[in-house]
């Protein structure tokens, strides 16, 4: 069994960095993992991704051809990788960025509004990904929140009471 | 075979296969001697030499460990060894014109940039003189080489105001000097204090080539000749005279004054070691 | 045994710390710079030395420098860098000297694409520099893990047989993040099947036998061995030699030292579904390897006789995994075919060998289903947005 998830966005909005968190979580509780990341001088145009596999087994493939997740920060990252999310799997789009959805997919589309949340309760869009990872941990059942939070609070040295709130927020807003 | 070869050289390789009249024997002798004079023995230096005449001729001939590089890029490699042989053992390299300032003066800059502590000895034959005569980057303007049939027409690192020397000064050599081969106790007493700087020396030193730049330029092989004409061509520093080409002498002497390539990074290093910071 | 969430960067370098390696100079180059960049943080803290070169030539070179001063020293590049290895990889093959190098694969030819996957030095690697007569050693893992341990196993392999060894990776592995394990006693590095060689010094006079013998003690100069190397042709003393039968006895050596000992790595290879005599077999090396497993694997439960073969140890070309006469195709990060024509090299005569490449993005399982299925049904492959062509 192999659980993928893809995340994708503008260049600085921390899709590397969720990426990497939900990884070192994931090796913390015995995963095996993979976490590709295109960036930079991003040749496709207009977004930046992680594509993050999780298994018991060790890992084939990095690439993510099937997400069970799919986290869309942008409308370019959404239209470019929608069609590669299962029938059973999850968009987790925030709507400040993805502001037309495609309702011919067969998968469940869920709007978190992480960006406004963010600006609303701390000020900051910079705590919006914290929000997504919160909805994720409550979501991607091989995720314990605990060792979640612990993987934020070590790769984000800052912030470490706000991070901490944004994640609650994240887990109980679903 | 004199004492000094007998001390120094290997007899598989004295005599050299030089041509006849070829004056790089009377520079290798200097830097030989300027060993001798320091009281230097074998195991205390590692001779590194690049290829064209100045390289082939000198390469094997020092008894104890030698190397020789690829074209221009012995600089690089003896920064690297410079970094890890212990800062008592002395690097000499013996090299040419088209070596160190051609193909390799990228390299030369860094080495002098960095104060790598070795002495260089750059022969100057004039040019290109192992693969028939070409001209380089410190012939005379107007010469006639195989490749400069009309004359040498580019501008080069020793024309209009120019002098090679000033552009590694300006990188950061600490010791640097200029001969011709038939300075004699002149040459030794530079390249013993080139050897005695812990950090870059550079040691320019024009030497006759009969067969090749002899024979093009000056239209003869005569050793006397060719011989006579560099003599006339070089005075020392601060007694030029119109048609000088080579002021020979002391050109820079900052010897000691900035902390040599080898001892700065392991000083760095042991801090680090030590204490996680510089 | 520690456990991390790393780049291949790090497992690279945490692999040849723990080979012995203390020496790395480098130049700043999109695959491989946060290697040089890890190796400037980690080498001062176990006393070892770090530098920049002013270009990739002369990072080598110092590498050089300091493995003929008795170091373990290694460099990191990508294409654009590796190509200016020429000079100094010729003279480390021709003076035996250990030194090992990482080329980060991305998209050529000259700088094309940076931070993106390619294969296009499969040649390269053989042929780093010019005028033949010799051999060289070249692994190319396919994960982050096996990035470490192959570079552990090419200082091995490097010291043994006095030459340089190249680790040929892409931007996914140097780039992308992985669980990674770093043992942390010499058991744990045994358990992990690591190898090591200490350097050793070549008391002389001959420095350059004539002979395919490995172990032969490196050059190290500093000692007063008297050791001589050179760019050219040496005798056994290391003296120069413009000598047509001296040449011989010389490139001898390099050419057989290691086609003789290849027992030393031919094992590093990976076979999947091949005990059934296959229908088709899938060919590739580095980070598209791990897509092809994924894809055979399911073809496999879908009924497809497909196998594969996956190569680390890629020179000297391992001939013998392509001798059954079958369906041959290589799966590559390279639009014209590299992997490819060796295998129409190695494999039996009328046998059919094709080739499906991409560059600067993994293929898909889906696509290379697809090409498995048209293969074994007699089809020609269809390459996406080109005309149909044959191979």
């Amino acid at each position: 069994m192999r659980t993928e998830i893809l995340a994708s966005g503008f260049g600085g909005q921390g899709v590397v960095r969720l990426g990497q968190i939900l990884g070192e979580a994931a090796v913390k509780q015995g995963y095996r993992v993979t976490m590709l990341k295109s960036h930079g001088t991003e040749m496709r145009g207009g977004y930046v991704r992680s594509q993050l596999v999780i298994s018991k087994e060790p890992i084939g493939s990095p690439m993510v051809e099937n997400a069970d997740f799919f986290v869309a920060l942008s409308l370019a990252a959404y239209k470019a990788f929608k069609h590669l999310v299962t029938k059973n799997g999850i968009i987790l789009y925030d709507p400040a960025f993805v502001v037309e959805l495609d309702n011919t997919l067969p998968c469940t589309q869920t709007a978190i509004p992480a960006k406004d949340l963010a600006v609303e309760k701390f000020g900051r869009a910079v705590f919006a990904n914290t929000i997504m990872l919160g909805v994720l941990a409550k979501l991607v059942e091989e995720f314990d929140p605990k060792i979640l939070l612990e993987s934020i609070l070590h790769i984000i040295p800052k912030y470490q009471e706000q991070n901490e709130k944004a994640f609650e927020l994240g887990c109980a807003l679903l | 075979m004199d004492n000094l070869s007998k001390k120094y050289l290997r007899p598989r390789k004295i005599p050299s296969t030089a041509c006849s009249g070829c004056g790089l024997g009377m520079n290798h002798k200097a830097v030989v001697q300027a060993i001798y004079d320091l009281g230097l023995e074998v195991e205390d230096i590692v001779w590194g030499t690049s290829i064209g005449c100045a390289g082939r001729q000198t390469f094997g001939t020092w008894k104890g460990d030698g190397f020789a590089g690829t074209h221009g890029r012995v600089y690089a490699i003896a920064r690297g060894l410079r970094l890890v042989l212990p800062p008592e053992k002395k690097i000499i390299l013996t090299v040419g014109d088209g070596d160190a300032f051609g193909i390799g003066l990228l390299h030369l800059i860094h080495s002098a940039r960095s104060n790598a502590d070795f002495t260089v000895i750059v022969n100057d034959n004039l040019g290109y003189m192992s693969t028939g005569g070409q001209y380089g980057w410190t012939t005379p303007r107007g010469s006639k080489t195989d490749s400069s049939p009309y004359g040498m027409y580019e501008q080069n690192l020793m024309s209009d105001g120019m002098d090679v020397l000033g552009v590694l000064r300006n990188a950061g050599a600490t010791f640097l000097a200029r001969h011709v081969s038939m300075d004699g106790q002149r040459a030794v007493e530079s390249i013993r204090k080139g050897i005695q700087n812990r950090g870059f020396s550079l040691i320019h030193m024009v030497y006759p080539c009969p067969t090749n730049f002899g024979s093009r330029e000056l239209g003869t092989r005569d050793t006397v000749k060719i011989y006579n004409w560099i003599k006339k061509k070089a005075a020392p520093l601060g007694e030029e005279k119109e048609n000088t080409l080579w002021a020979t002498g002391i050109y820079y002497d900052a010897s000691n004054s900035r902390r040599e390539f080898s001892e700065s990074i392991h000083r760095n290093i042991e801090k680090i070691r030590r204490t996680g910071t510089i | 045994m520690k456990r991390y969430l790393e780049t291949g960067n790090f497992a690279i370098t945490e692999g040849a710390i723990l080979a012995g390696c203390r020496f790395f100079a480098g130049y700043p180059i999109t695959p491989a710079t946060e290697l040089a960049e890890a190796m400037s943080s980690r080498l001062p803290q176990e006393g070892g030395i770090f530098i920049q070169g002013e270009d990739e030539c002369a990072a080598l070179h110092l590498c050089v420098g300091a493995a003929l001063g008795g170091y373990k020293a290694m460099t990191a590049t990508s294409g654009p860098g590796y190509i200016l290895y020429a000079d100094p990889y010729g003279w480390a093959i021709g003076s035996e000297i250990p030194v090992v190098i990482l080329n980060s694969g991305r998209v050529g030819p000259v700088s094309g694409i940076t931070g993106a996957p390619g294969q296009g030095e499969f040649y390269l690697t053989r042929y780093p520099t010019q005028g033949g007569n010799f051999e060289t050693i070249v692994l190319a893992p396919n994960s982050a893990q096996e990035a470490m341990a192959m570079t552990v196993e090419a200082f091995y392999l490097s010291e043994r047989f006095r030459t340089p060894v190249t680790v040929l990776a892409d931007q996914l592995i140097t780039d992308g993040f992985e669980d990674i394990s770093v043992p942390e006693s010499d058991g744990e590095m045994e358990e992990m099947g690591f190898r090591t060689w200490p350097r050793k010094i070549n008391r002389g006079p001959e420095f350059y036998p004539a002979m395919d013998e490995i172990d032969v003690p490196p050059v190290v100069l500093g000692h007063n061995t008297g050791a001589l190397c050179s760019d050219w042709t040496p005798t056994e003393e290391g003296y120069d030699i413009e000598q047509v039968q001296a040449h011989h006895k010389h490139a001898y050596r390099l050419i057989y030292k290691v086609r003789n000992h290849r027992s030393l790595f031919n094992h590093l290879y990976e076979k999947n579904f091949m005990d059934d005599d296959p229908d088709l077999v899938v060919v590739s090396y580095g980070t598209p390897s791990r897509v092809v497993n994924t894809a055979v694997k399911k073809a496999r439960q879908s009924g497809l006789k497909v196998g594969a073969v996956r190569l680390i140890n890629l020179w000297p070309f391992p001939d013998e995994h392509f001798r059954r006469k079958t369906k041959y195709l290589s799966v590559e990060l390279n639009w014209d075919g590299q992997l490819v024509r060796e295998v129409q090299r190695a494999a039996p005569k009328d046998s059919e060998v094709h080739f499906i490449g991409s560059c600067g993005d993994l293929p898909t399982v889906t696509d290379l289903i697809e090409a498995f299925e048209r293969l074994l049904q007699g089809q020609s492959l269809a390459r996406r947005g080109w005309e149909l062509e044959e191979w």
